[in-house]
């Protein structure tokens, strides 16, 4: 026993050595030191764009933080318009599979290379900025590119930038207030409540968005359509449950155009009234019979199978990720259809209001300052961000992709065609349609060059136009990473989680009223108003940000 | 003239003399061990002192010493937590009863395959029997998933003998869930984890068999007599590690197989601290959890290895 | 050889126990098979259970076909190859060290190596272990961190505490070190342990797929199963762009399907080696031992 003693005493004056060891500059958790700055090589007329001075060929190294993504530069039409263009060659690198990880690894070790791509909501953002790893783009574009100040759109400027003044990422896929004003007939949601087109007319196209409406189309669906394919019908369908809320927490309450602030605060749509009666009527639906325990099993890949199979007759399910299904039944079953409908609404009977695009957009771009020639970084940002490079990313290289046609780039016959019908051969040709996608502006894009809607989402996407709601003010309110905030939230969400479920299959209303209480009293023990103080503060910030009252 | 000393002093220079020549009779075996010694160091120790971040709040953008130390605040926060107990009874739960059920299998399989006479058989079902440990969870649990619901083919075959109700979805029922945990964990790794007693099996003495046989002994009664106490050492050190790592149960199995329906009976110590933890890049609380299991298990192998030492009179160890 | 009827009863009884099994593994592995050599798409509509219904090899095209995959086999082969090697002689060697129960210092040595099987730093000491190492986007970062594993040090320990000390004894007497005992004695009476060792190791190697996703950048230097987790991944793309995707129209392999094919395609090298395995399992190898 002794021995043992004396054996863990070791053990443990040993890690406390090697963490003494660490702090005595031996360097093995530490991080490399900073690069010194270099002098400007090219001084460059602010009048004309910075990309078009320096011809410089360089390389970067461009991490983007998304497994799926599999472009390779240099292959397309696209890529190689924009490397003869600016000079610059890109090694595009991405994680495999969930980049949470390796991200994490390269800050740990400050082994990031010259260009960063991540999404906004990722926790990586704040790091990479309180960690000090990336340049300020306007630092750098007022040392080396001032020009790059009259692509950048000034609102985005102002949307991204820090508490000390300074911006360092830049979105794509951002809309501006003017963007989503220009685009009000175009622009479209991923959201959709789909019921089966055959059926849905069968029962004579009911209302779906009372509450009685709902409960008794169901019931009918049911009635008329026991069976599908040998197969039990499943009347209504949800998002998978796993972890989450599923598509009957925010999303019903998108639905239902529960506000997200009242009275100048943040609201917690969560214990609204309309929505609360709305989760009753789905208990009523599940006291019926008419949700089959399935839904709350089912993973992804078991919810698309089954609409592939038609057996939904409703499912609240956003139509993005449903791409699949609806394309193998659009080419194969085009009779059996889904298509968009009125859902659930409030007793005022008021239209959905859909989350469209933002200005945080989509992915975030930084300059890291391991980048070996940040003053081509900017000039290249320079170059993509503008009208050129967005022609290039989208319609590809000129003469081999696309050529003018009375003044408008026109993507040629046959270019098209491939489009659809070898979509592989045509990303690894030609890389159109913004296969480099990091700096897509979609709002250019359908500004200048508007495409038609056409295919299996051509009604679902059109359904959503006009319902579209900016939600610029509650953009990016909600605490992140490891903040106290942010846990408090993590805990309250998860008990919603598993308490929404519990709510739909309670047996009485007397039961369902029990369940929540006891989610409020708990949602009050954690102190949950002071996420909603976060999120109002946020919301003011905002507001002041975008100059908006 | 060198002074007599005295009967302690004459024993201490004798035991420095044994120990020279203890270590140069064994030097070759000395530097085999300092090889892997050194190797511990190197790729063990070092960045075992990372674990130091458990008792911090660590941040990737930190150095690991620069993090603000905080205490045992991350154990609290786990400890604390209103569903520790209901995880810590699911995971100890699942592990405990798939060990009592599970850890004697593999044996007798190993036993079973190895008394086949029909050659091609034995090759066959060994072959056929590990199979499903490469299987992943991830496709394995959407499988399950369709043949355990509604209309999937488990029901028919229930339905057909006439035992289960119409169209029950099984993984919906928590009370079913440690057991279709377990037993499709079992079914998975059982004849991937006979491989070791397979081997143990076959360093076994055939004369001794054929001595047996000759007294008479039947079948069963060989097995009893001879195979199972010539393979006692690894059945030994198996259920000895087996035992330490209780806290550790298939996290990516319960993943997959969880759902909102089933999660007071599913949650399990290392899905929570994905969903809570790894998730936000909490590598302090991970940390601190890995901490807590590594303690437990630890001390639970000191404990096994004691017990099994004062029934067995041998020390795996 | 007369068989009694006790005998041959618990012989039938153990033939359809070991049959019923296998049924019960081989469906579902037949079902993959299936499954895979199933038009993706088509497969999501359901009802396929015995044989395909739009046959295509459209998946394993896709998956054989990825630009890199011939590179990835040949990185995962040099690994496993190479780690198993080095993996079992070194284990062995600090096994066959701690096998003698009269050792000096055994206990500190076990205590050392003990504490190593529980307690671990996590992901982020380690990668900057490795960074500092200089064993980034090499090969080595495959062999190195993986030579050592103590719990298998432990398990072959025990079989080496199995073999008889007569035999050791007399080679030592007649003027053999420890080396060459090992080598030619020792090594040879546990080819059991050392296949069921090398078996261990070398399915880890093969399976390993976290070391490319973590300290690999250069896709030259990914295993094979890091290289297919990314198809995976890839295949599941579904493109965030605004803009609809043409891509999806004819896109005959699903996320789904190439999971499919990916599992039949690791597994089935396995199936391929362990006969040659197999040998070592089967009964008598000690005989030559006692009897010479």
């Amino acid at each position: 026993m002794k021995k043992k003693l004396i054996l863990l005493a070791m053990v443990v004056l040993f890690m406390g050595t090697v963490s003494v060891l660490d702090a005595g500059g031996f360097s093995l958790f530490s991080k490399k030191k900073k690069k010194a700055e270099a002098v400007t090589r090219v001084n460059v007329d602010p009048t004309k764009p910075g990309w078009q001075q320096d011809t410089k060929e360089v390389e970067l190294d461009w991490y983007v933080n998304f497994g799926w993504f599999q472009g390779k530069w240099g292959r397309d039409g696209a890529s190689q318009a924009m490397t003869e263009a600016t000079g610059v060659d890109i090694n595009y690198m991405m994680p495999v599979g969930d980049g949470g990880q390796k991200i994490n690894t390269m800050l740990a070790s400050n082994t990031l290379p010259d260009l960063v791509t991540i999404g906004w909501w990722e926790g990586a953002y704040r790091d990479l900025i309180e960690g000090g790893y990336v340049y300020a783009l306007d630092e750098l574009a007022k040392k080396y590119d001032p020009y790059f100040f009259e692509v950048a759109s000034p609102e985005k400027l102002g949307w991204y930038k820090e508490a000390d003044g300074h911006t360092y990422g830049y979105p794509n896929a951002s809309y501006t207030k003017a963007d989503i004003e220009e685009g009000k007939d175009s622009i479209t949601s991923n959201y959709s409540f789909l019921v089966r087109k055959d059926i849905y007319e069968a029962l004579g196209k009911p209302n779906m968005s009372t509450k009685e409406g709902f409960l008794n189309t169901l019931k009918k669906a049911k009635e008329m359509y026991p069976k599908v394919g040998g197969q039990p019908l499943i009347p209504i369908g949800f998002q998978e449950f796993g972890t989450g809320e599923s598509s009957l927490g925010g999303y019903l309450q998108d639905y239902l155009a529960i506000p997200l602030e009242k009275d100048g605060r943040a609201y917690n749509r969560r214990e609204d009234n309309e929505y609360k009666e709305w989760l009753k009527v789905f208990r009523k639906v599940n006291a019926l019979g008419l949700i089959s325990t399935d839904v709350f099993v089912d993973k992804r890949q078991q919810i698309e199978d089954k609409m592939t199979q038609g057996r939904y007759f409703a499912i609240l399910y956003p139509h993005i990720d449903a791409l699949q299904p609806l394309t193998n039944i659009y080419n194969n079953n085009p009779e059996r259809m889904y298509i968009s409908v009125d859902g659930p609404k409030n007793s005022m009977q008021e239209e959905h209001t859909f989350p469209g695009p933002a200005i945080s957009g989509w992915t975030v771009t930084f300059i890291t300052k391991n980048c070996k020639d940040p003053e081509k970084a900017i000039r290249f940002l320079d170059y993509m961000m503008g009208d050129e490079g967005q022609k290039a990313a989208f319609f590809g290289k000129e003469g081999l992709s696309w050529e003018m046609k009375n003044g408008k780039p026109e993507v040629l016959a046959e270019v098209k065609e491939m489009k659809t019908k070898n979509r592989t051969e045509y990303d690894q040709v030609h890389g159109g349609d913004y296969m480099n996608w990091m700096f897509m502006d979609n709002a250019m894009q359908e500004r200048l060059w508007p495409a038609k809607l056409e295919g299996p989402t051509a009604q679902v996407r059109s359904y959503t136009k006009g319902k579209i709601q900016p939600r610029f003010k509650y953009e990016r309110w909600d605490p992140s990473g490891q903040e106290k905030e942010a846990i408090i939230k993590q805990k309250v969400d998860l008990r919603w989680n598993s308490t929404l479920p519990k709510l739909i299959i309670s047996e009485s209303d007397e039961e369902f009223d029990k369940i929540w209480n006891s989610y409020v009293k708990y949602a009050e023990k954690m102190k949950y108003s002071t996420i909603l103080d976060y999120q109002t503060n946020k919301m003011t910030e905002n507001a002041i940000k975008l100059g908006l009252n | 003239m060198k002074k007599k000393g005295s009967k302690r002093e004459e024993g201490g220079i004798k035991k420095v003399s044994k120990l020279k020549s203890d270590l140069k009779k064994q030097k070759w075996l000395h530097i085999f061990v300092l090889m892997g010694v050194i190797w511990m160091i190197i790729f063990s120790y070092i960045p075992m002192g990372g674990i130091v971040i458990s008792f911090k709040n660590y941040r990737v953008i930190d150095t690991i010493w620069s993090a603000p130390w905080v205490g045992l605040e991350n154990f609290r926060d786990i400890f604390m937590d209103d569903m520790f107990l209901p995880i810590m009874k699911n995971t100890i739960g699942i592990s405990v009863i798939g060990l009592v059920i599970g850890f004697p299998l593999p044996i007798i399989f190993a036993l079973m395959l190895n008394e086949l006479t029909n050659v091609k058989m034995k090759k066959f079902s060994q072959t056929i029997s590990y199979l499903p440990h490469f299987l992943s969870w991830v496709v394995l649990g959407g499988m399950m998933i369709n043949w355990l619901g509604e209309t999937g083919i488990f029901n028919d075959i229930m339905q057909n003998f006439g035992i289960a109700e119409t169209g029950k979805v099984w993984l919906a029922d928590k009370t079913k869930f440690w057991g279709i945990a377990i037993s499709s964990g079992l079914w998975k790794e059982l004849g991937w984890n006979s491989i070791i007693y397979l081997a143990a099996i076959a360093g076994i003495d055939p004369g001794l068999y054929e001595a047996a046989r000759i007294d008479g002994a039947g079948k069963l009664q060989q097995i009893w007599h001879i195979t199972l106490p010539s393979i006692k050492g690894i059945v030994v050190l198996f259920l000895v590690l087996s035992v330490s790592n209780v806290l550790n149960v298939n996290w990516e199995q319960m993943l997959v197989l969880q759902n909102p329906l089933t999660l007071e009976t599913s949650e399990v110590l290392d899905t929570y601290v994905y969903k809570m933890g790894l998730i936000n890049g909490r590598f302090s609380f991970a940390t601190a959890i890995g901490l807590f299991k590594s303690l437990v298990a630890f001390v639970l192998l000191i404990t096994a290895n004691k017990v099994t030492k004062k029934l067995n009179d041998t020390s795996i160890l | 050889m007369i068989r009694s009827r006790g005998e041959k009863i618990f012989d039938t009884i153990n033939t359809t126990i070991m049959l019923l099994f296998c049924i019960s593994i081989i469906y579902p592995i037949w079902y993959i098979v299936v499954l895979s050599f199933n038009d993706g798409m088509d497969a999501m509509r359901g009802g396929i259970y015995w044989w395909p219904r739009v046959f295509t090899i459209e998946t394993y095209k896709t998956v054989l076909g990825a630009s890199g995959i011939m590179t990835s086999y040949g990185v995962t082969i040099a690994k496993t190859i190479v780690g198993v090697a080095t993996h079992v002689f070194f284990i062995g060697l600090v096994a066959y060290g701690l096998s003698k129960e009269d050792l000096r210092f055994r206990k500190i040595y076990m205590g050392l190596g003990l504490v190593t099987m529980f307690f671990n730093g996590g992901l982020i000491p380690n990668f900057l272990l490795i960074n500092k190492l200089g064993l980034l986007n090499s090969f080595w970062v495959f062999i190195l961190p993986c030579l050592f594993n103590m719990f298998e040090m432990i398990v072959m320990m025990n079989f080496f505490k199995a073999i008889p000390k007569s035999i050791e004894e007399s080679a030592y007497i007649d003027g053999a070190n420890y080396l060459i005992i090992f080598f030619k004695i020792v090594l040879p009476l546990s080819m059991p342990v050392v296949a069921t060792i090398g078996l261990w190791n070398g399915v880890w190697q093969w399976n390993d797929f976290f070391s490319g996703v973590i300290y690999i950048n250069n896709p030259d230097l990914q295993p094979i199963q890091t290289f297919l987790y990314k198809i995976i991944s890839q295949a599941g793309a579904s493109q965030m762009t605004a803009n609809l995707p043409a891509s999806a129209m004819q896109a005959k392999t699903t996320s789904e399907s190439v999971k499919l094919a990916t599992m039949i395609l690791t597994t089935l090298p396995i199936m391929l080696v362990y006969p040659f395995l197999q040998k070592y399992f089967v009964k008598g190898m000690m005989v030559g031992a006692t009897k010479g």
